[in-house]
């Protein structure tokens, strides 16, 4: 992949040898066709129109946003809806008639903002509709359905800007329907909405993933699968109760989504035989799972840091958070039944890695790891009343593991992000532990130091020792760049 | 893992690849059909409307029906200028006298119907209806002069959907000050219109003999 910043000096350069005498002009001329350095002046000017465009169409939006809460009220209530059903209309059609003209780029540009636009416009039409008959529902229902209305225009022209905007919307949505405390809901369904949001985003946004082949639409809507399956079952607000189902709605809450996002793979859709031939780029590239397991180990990260507190374990009823304990509601077992379905699926089609597990593979955190991670915690979480201080202990166990695991892969492939992630995740716990436990002033010294040094140490180690991942390149070019 | 890492042997004899030319401005065929664009645009005006349907119904349909108010806090960041309204029946300490009414004495949530009795005459400004009894299922046996209007309960208080006033920027300090000097007074009182199945809808505002119209 040739970046646009290397076309650029590599033009100045170029110039730069003609100028030299370095290489003459059919050369020049040569690279100038390769690398289409013509092209460089209009890419530029089109992407500053497009950010004009974009940033227009924002502002253009807030002020129409703003124009709702200004309360206009001198004309009529249906001269109001016509005017504003026709604004919607007209912007929308513009854009579509615009976006949709093969040649003209420029237009194209224009054409995707005002649809950007028609998009902020149905939430302002939204919120104004509400306005003039004074409803009392909340700002969460408006926005879970502006987020569905904008969903059904991404999916119609399988627009990423649009569907990343309704993403956004409907995730501010459901946050704010699970934080209300009033019960009023001035749309029926709403509530069910949040009740089932993992299932909404399952079914809603990650075949729109796929539609729109679009990295960031699957991985944000990972994230909102797997933090709305924690808020939904609260697994915090009967910790350390003896209720009997304790236990198991912790395991659920903070098992299953990491199990989901690991075991999760494209090909769990579709039927064998046809994997390979209808969708090629999906099936041979397994385009989302990477994204969907370095999410796992991220959530798998902060939950075995959260619970390594010794807090959680301190008292078999936990007091301190008698205060989160509410009405709870079966619902939400719903969602996880479905998507622990589709773990099972997803981990059916690795139990051919996790047969090799116990051989040696390229990378410590693999699914045979993963698997034993999440069996240990299930199993901590499943007695979480009883085990008392063992649970902290299992806790910091598991997260030195996966730690270690993260550097160990980093150093192994050569790739940078995993091992400074791991060495974070290291130092992280053991900085917080000794805060955590009073130890004397003089072991906390030497603990930061030996940490300090360990850094240094490693990271140095690091960069000198590990070629970052770049194996593709071959001998000579690399003695070339030098 | 292993298998990203070329095999050294091979590299040397690796054929520079051509590299590829930068994709020209994309001349994929643009012109997908129209209903891609008017399919969506129907099910999102749809939706615009919907928001108001059930509120235009109860509005054309409802009887109209006179509540006894009092204003809590006044400001809604996002929407603009509202006045935020309870009304006495929006109370439990209210109804827990009437028949019916001891289901406030616990905190469980739910809809609940409170019978609405018009008052002997007409007045100006109109006098408040009174609340006569409370009934968890729809009351079909209504005289001609009562109404039953549909609330939820959240646990302390009633809430109707008829909370929320949107002021016009012009007039918002004017009845601010009004409502403000009329607090506690008999004389500031809500018009709803309440429809067949207890659905209520906000109509007008009496502060004092002033009539704002929702």
């Amino acid at each position: 992949m040739v970046t646009e910043q290397f076309r650029r000096q590599l033009r100045q350069e170029s110039e730069k040898w003609w100028t030299e005498g370095l290489i003459d002009a059919a050369l020049y001329e040569n690279l100038s066709q390769r690398y289409q350095f013509d092209r460089l002046e209009r890419d530029a000017s089109h992407r500053f129109i497009a950010i004009l465009m974009g940033l227009g169409a924002v502002l253009l939006g807030i002020g129409a946003i703003t124009f709702v809460a200004a309360n206009w009220q001198v004309w009529s209530r249906t001269f109001k809806v016509l005017l504003l059903l026709a604004c919607f209309v007209s912007i929308n059609a513009a854009g579509f008639y615009l976006w949709r003209r093969p040649v003209a780029f420029g237009q194209q540009r224009l054409g995707h903002g005002l649809l950007i636009l028609g998009a902020l416009l149905l939430g302002a039409n939204l919120g104004l509709m509400s306005q003039m008959f004074h409803q009392h529902g909340d700002l969460y229902e408006l926005l879970l359905i502006w987020g569905l209305g904008v969903a059904a225009m991404a999916y119609s022209l399988r627009l990423t800007s649009l569907s990343v905007l309704s993403l956004i919307l409907t995730g501010m949505g459901y946050h704010g329907g699970w934080l209300s405390w009033s019960s009023w809901q001035e749309f029926s369904g709403t509530q069910a909405i949040v009740q089932h949001f993992p299932l909404v985003v399952s079914v809603v946004f990650v075949p729109l993933a796929y539609w729109c082949r679009s990295r960031v639409i699957f991985g944000l809507s990972a994230v909102a699968i797997a933090t709305a399956l924690v808020l939904n079952l609260k697994p915090v607000s009967i910790w350390g109760s003896f209720l009997p189902s304790a236990g198991w709605i912790a395991a659920i809450a903070f098992i299953l989504p990491p199990a989901l996002l690991w075991g999760y793979s494209d090909r769990i859709w579709m039927r064998q035989g046809t994997a390979d031939t209808r969708y090629p780029a999906i099936s041979n590239t397994h385009a989302f799972h990477p994204v969907a397991r370095s999410l796992a180990v991220w959530f798998l990260s902060i939950v075995f840091y959260v619970f390594a507190f010794r807090f959680w374990w301190d008292n078999a009823e936990n007091s301190y958070l008698y205060f989160l304990r509410e009405d709870l509601s079966w619902q939400p077992l719903i969602d996880a039944a479905v998507l622990a379905v589709v773990a099972g699926l997803g981990w059916l089609q690795l139990r051919y890695q996790l047969k090799r597990a116990f051989r040696l593979q390229a990378q410590a955190i693999n699914s045979g790891t993963i698997a034993a991670l999440l069996l240990l915690a299930a199993v901590v979480f499943l007695r979480h009343q009883t085990i008392g201080l063992f649970g902290a202990f299992s806790f910091n166990l598991l997260l030195f593991l996966l730690a270690l695991g993260l550097i160990r892969d980093g150093l192994a492939v050569g790739q940078r992000h995993t091992f400074w992630g791991g060495m974070v995740l290291l130092v992280l716990s053991i900085i917080t532990r000794m805060l955590e436990y009073n130890t004397g002033l003089l072991l906390k010294s030497i603990v930061f130091a030996l940490c300090g040094v360990g850094v240094i140490a490693a990271g140095l180690w690091f960069e000198r020792n590990v070629k970052p991942h770049r194996h593709t390149l071959p001998q000579a070019s690399q003695e070339g760049t030098l | 893992m292993t298998s990203r890492l070329p095999e050294p042997s091979r590299l040397p004899n690796r054929q520079p690849q051509p590299i590829a030319q930068p994709a020209p401005v994309p001349e994929v065929d643009r012109r997908i059909p129209g209903w891609r664009l008017w399919v969506p645009l129907l099910f999102q005006a749809a939706l615009i409307l919907a928001v108001p349907a059930q509120d235009a119904y109860t509005y054309t349909t409802g009887r109209t029906v006179v509540l006894q108010t009092v204003p809590v806090d006044p400001y809604d960041l996002l929407r603009g200028y509202s006045q935020t309204l309870s009304y006495d029946i929006s109370r439990p300490d209210s109804l827990k006298a009437l028949p019916g009414g001891k289901r406030f004495n616990e905190p469980v949530k739910g809809d609940v119907y409170i019978v609405l009795r018009a008052p002997q005459n007409s007045a100006t400004p109109p006098r408040a209806w009174q609340p006569v009894r409370v009934s968890v299922d729809r009351p079909t046996d209504l005289a001609a002069n009562q109404v039953a209007i549909k609330g939820r309960f959240d646990g302390w208080q009633l809430l109707y959907g008829l909370e929320t006033y949107y002021m016009p920027e012009d007039q918002r300090q004017q009845i601010n000050t009004a409502i403000g000097q009329a607090q506690g007074q008999q004389a500031f009182v809500v018009e709803v219109k309440v429809d067949a199945q207890g659905n209520a809808v906000p109509a007008s505002l009496w502060v004092k003999e002033r009539n704002y119209r929702f």
